[in-house]
């Protein structure tokens, strides 16, 4: 029987991984590092982008090229699928300027290619979307989103036409609001884990959008006649997941994540931004402040209380190669605490298992929910 | 503390701490407004608008010198900042943060009115806005964009051809951010940006760079190195923090005629010297004596780092018609000379083979990510160079888990083996 959500699940779960399989399947990818590419321009350039992800496959060929501690599993995921070959027939790999990680990623592809550590990697380019404030910032982002769409039109032959890009945002808006409505599941008691509805809402930037309307219009009516999810609530903090390890850690300990801080699941609406006059303008200012990455500012205190509003717990995730995030934690902390919301700090790797130490306190902060913030899940 | 060989630095130190003390004064009796800056941002700017600008770098490194950093660091940590995050760049902020952990040196940072950085990696945003915050001032950002193209051997570029070096729509965004920084400078300071005393003050700026290239030059031919690392990074950064200034061109003449003489005189740093080391990163403040540790034992002598070095390649422009993009087309680029392959690794190798370097100890920063970022790269073009290579993992700043005799052990193991090599 065809589930709509193990569709989409796998389309999250395999795109990445499946690269390198089939080089005529490969020859209309867009490979990306982080979900902050614009997707409307690869589609209205008829290719599909696929984004790497984080996950606890080795990484042997990118582990003797990379620095250790700097550069999140994401990343070496991509370098290692690019010195092993499983890039050489995408169409182009595009890195956005979401990190720093990010960028050194961009020069590091390009050194490897100019000293031969790489033998076969598709065309690499550098989206440089930066994310400060000021016309000049503006004009600037603008640019580069035509550069973005000139390069993409290079590659597969098709220009498009404003309308097409348009379009594109359409689909997307429309899109996103199937993925809202799955996103609503996890309101007040959800009626979906963490760990099952992260997977869809990601989807959504590897699946054609009206196939993703179908899709998770269809998962959210099976969720919705579901079971409520029992247990503290929780929210993933700090640095952005990209996968549901720490989803899958919260929920096997009895909580279940109704939130986290990731760019592949959040489905804010956008439509304020479309008042620009053209699509590139549009499309430049809506990633310029919708994306979610270490080089925008840090996350208002009013984000703040929405995104913790009706949080049990929050789990804060600071790996070894976070640079940015942990300077938000202090005032996050004093938040929490007045909020009385418990909380537990986590280094780890995210894609890896916790250790000893953080599963004893996860569990204490779990059992801490329990005790002292039921109300939220009777 | 090692002795000072070179009269010059004695002087170079004496004017920093007089330069502060007037800053002080200007800042608490006068109220005058100064700003708290990067190393990376043109200081000319802040200069010619008659707002003083302090290092953050500079201001670290000093803390860190005074062996003051632990107490702060412990007060970062305690307030939850992990140890992972950069301590050299917001040690200077955790000084105004937590001002009881710690002695500030020099009667400490009077409250600034602005802070300014490039945003170049990511902790700058955070690290600036908290510290802004603190102080209740005003945060000038300048947004940095990333090279597509780098182009081989930038030291040769620089200097004539920077418009071909620095990508045009890097350098249109480059002069639009500093165009700005300067519409905020003049709304501070009241005062407007003579651009004709911009491009006299760069070309004070080249002539003083000039003069550096000289005492590299000096330094790389004589037979034995004539001033230790240490005294180099001293007379240089003093200068290069006030560049352009009349003190600045006149102490850059002073230290490049004493270099001269020991060299005309044939004295040398590390009379023994056998052995030519590089040091790779930025400079081990809390532990300045380890780069004479090695003079009496192994006659391996520092003789370089990028503090002199890169002031001549980084800074020079010629052709100053449109001064403001001078500017921007050296300082749209600092990140990626400094770390990025292929440029750091090209550029240090081939300073290397200058300089007649025959090992390399090399800085594994344990915070500083984008420092830490490219040396894999840096390594390896030393060691195609002919250079051997020793990795040291330590942070600038933060001497806590730093073992002095550890470190040095470590050195002189690797230099045994080299000289039986």
């Amino acid at each position: 029987m065809f589930i709509a959500s193990d569709a989409l699940t796998a389309a999250f779960d395999d795109a990445f991984a499946r690269l390198g399989e089939s080089a005529e399947d490969d020859r209309g990818v867009v490979v990306t590092s982080w979900p902050s590419l614009p997707v409307e321009i690869v589609r209205a350039c008829r290719l599909r982008l696929v984004v790497a992800r984080g996950s606890r496959a080795e990484t042997p060929a990118a582990d003797a090229q990379l620095e250790p501690g700097l550069f999140p599993s994401r990343i070496r995921q991509l370098v290692d699928a690019a010195l092993t070959r499983r890039l050489a027939h995408v169409a182009q790999v595009v890195i956005p300027r979401t990190s720093d990680p990010d960028y050194k990623c961009f020069l590091y592809l390009r050194e490897f290619v100019r000293t031969g550590v790489a033998h076969a990697l598709a065309p690499t380019t550098l989206f440089d979307l930066l994310h400060s404030d000021g016309t000049h910032v503006r004009r600037y982002d603008r640019e580069r989103t035509r550069v973005l769409v000139d390069v993409l039109a290079d590659v597969s032959g098709h220009r498009p036409s404003d309308e097409e890009l348009w379009q594109e945002m359409a689909l997307t808006d429309a899109a996103d609001a199937a993925a809202r409505r799955l996103a609503a599941l996890r309101r007040g008691i959800p009626q979906i884990k963490g760990t099952a509805v992260f997977p869809l809402l990601g989807a959504r930037w590897h699946i054609p959008p009206r196939e993703y309307v179908s899709l998770a219009n269809q998962a959210a009516d099976q969720f919705e006649n579901g079971p409520f999810v029992r247990g503290p609530r929780v929210v993933l903090a700090g640095a952005p997941v990209d996968g549901t390890e720490l989803h899958a850690a919260v929920e096997s300990r009895g909580g279940v994540v109704v939130n986290e801080h990731s760019a592949w699941s959040c489905v804010e609406a956008g439509a304020d931004i479309r008042s620009e006059a053209e699509p590139l303008s549009a499309l430049a200012e809506l990633y310029r402040r919708r994306s979610i990455g270490p080089r925008l500012p840090a996350p208002t205190p009013e984000w703040t209380a929405r995104a913790f509003a009706s949080a049990d717990a929050v789990v804060v995730s600071l790996p070894d190669d976070d640079a940015t995030f942990g300077w938000d934690y202090p005032a996050l902390r004093d938040r929490l605490q007045e909020w009385e919301i418990p909380h537990v700090v986590l280094r780890g790797d995210p894609h890896r298992s916790l250790s000893p130490d953080d599963g004893h306190r996860l569990e204490a902060l779990l059992d801490t929910a329990n005790r002292y913030r039921p109300s939220h899940h009777e | 503390m090692s002795d000072k060989q070179l009269g010059v630095t004695a002087a170079a130190s004496a004017f920093q701490k007089e330069w502060f003390a007037q800053l002080r004064q200007r800042v608490f009796e006068r109220r005058e407004p100064y700003a708290l800056v990067q190393a990376d941002v043109p200081f000319e700017l802040f200069d010619l608008l008659d707002i003083p600008a302090v290092s953050n770098q500079w201001w670290a490194a000093m803390i860190a010198a005074k062996q003051q950093a632990p107490g702060l660091l412990d007060a970062m940590e305690a307030d939850g900042l992990h140890d992972g995050l950069c301590r050299y760049c917001s040690l200077g902020y955790a000084s105004m943060r937590y001002r009881d952990a710690a002695q500030a040196p020099w009667g400490g940072l009077p409250p600034p009115r602005l802070l300014c950085a490039r945003l170049t990696c990511d902790c700058i945003r955070r690290v600036f806005s908290l510290w802004a915050d603190t102080c209740g001032a005003e945060f000038v950002a300048i947004d940095h964009a990333g090279a597509c193209e780098l182009r081989a051997e930038w030291w040769t570029l620089g200097r004539r051809r920077w418009r071909e070096l620095v990508e045009p729509h890097r350098l249109a965004f480059t002069v639009a951010a500093l165009e700005v920084l300067v519409a905020r400078l003049e709304a501070i300071s009241g005062r407007r940006l003579d651009r004709d005393a911009l491009r006299d003050r760069l070309d004070r700026v080249n002539q003083q760079e000039e003069i550096f290239d000289e005492v590299r030059r000096l330094i790389a031919d004589a037979p034995r190195c004539p001033v230790r690392m240490t005294e180099q990074i001293s007379n240089v950064m003093a200068t290069q923090w006030v560049r352009g200034s009349d003190w600045a061109l006149s102490h850059a003449r002073q230290f490049r005629d004493e270099v001269k003489h020991r060299v005309d005189a044939g004295v040398a740093a590390c009379p023994g010297e056998r052995v030519r080391l590089m040091w790779v990163g930025a400079g081990l403040w809390h532990d300045t004596d380890f780069y004479t540790a090695f003079e009496a034992s192994h006659g391996a002598t520092f003789v370089w780092s990028m503090y002199l070095a890169f002031g001549p390649d980084g800074y020079i422009r010629y052709g100053l018609d449109d001064p403001m993009a001078a500017l921007a087309s050296r300082t749209a680029s600092f990140n990626e000379y400094l770390h990025n392959p292929p440029w750091a690794p090209d550029w240090i190798a081939h300073q290397a083979v200058e300089h007649r370097i025959d090992a390399a100890v090399v800085l594994r920063p344990r915070s500083m990510k984008p420092s830490a970022s490219g040396r894999l790269f840096i390594e390896r073009a030393l060691e195609r160079a002919g250079v051997a290579v020793l990795p040291i993992e330590a942070d600038v700043v933060d001497a806590r888990a730093w073992n002095p005799d550890a470190a040095r052990a470590a050195v002189r193991a690797f230099l045994d083996e080299r000289m039986r090599a």
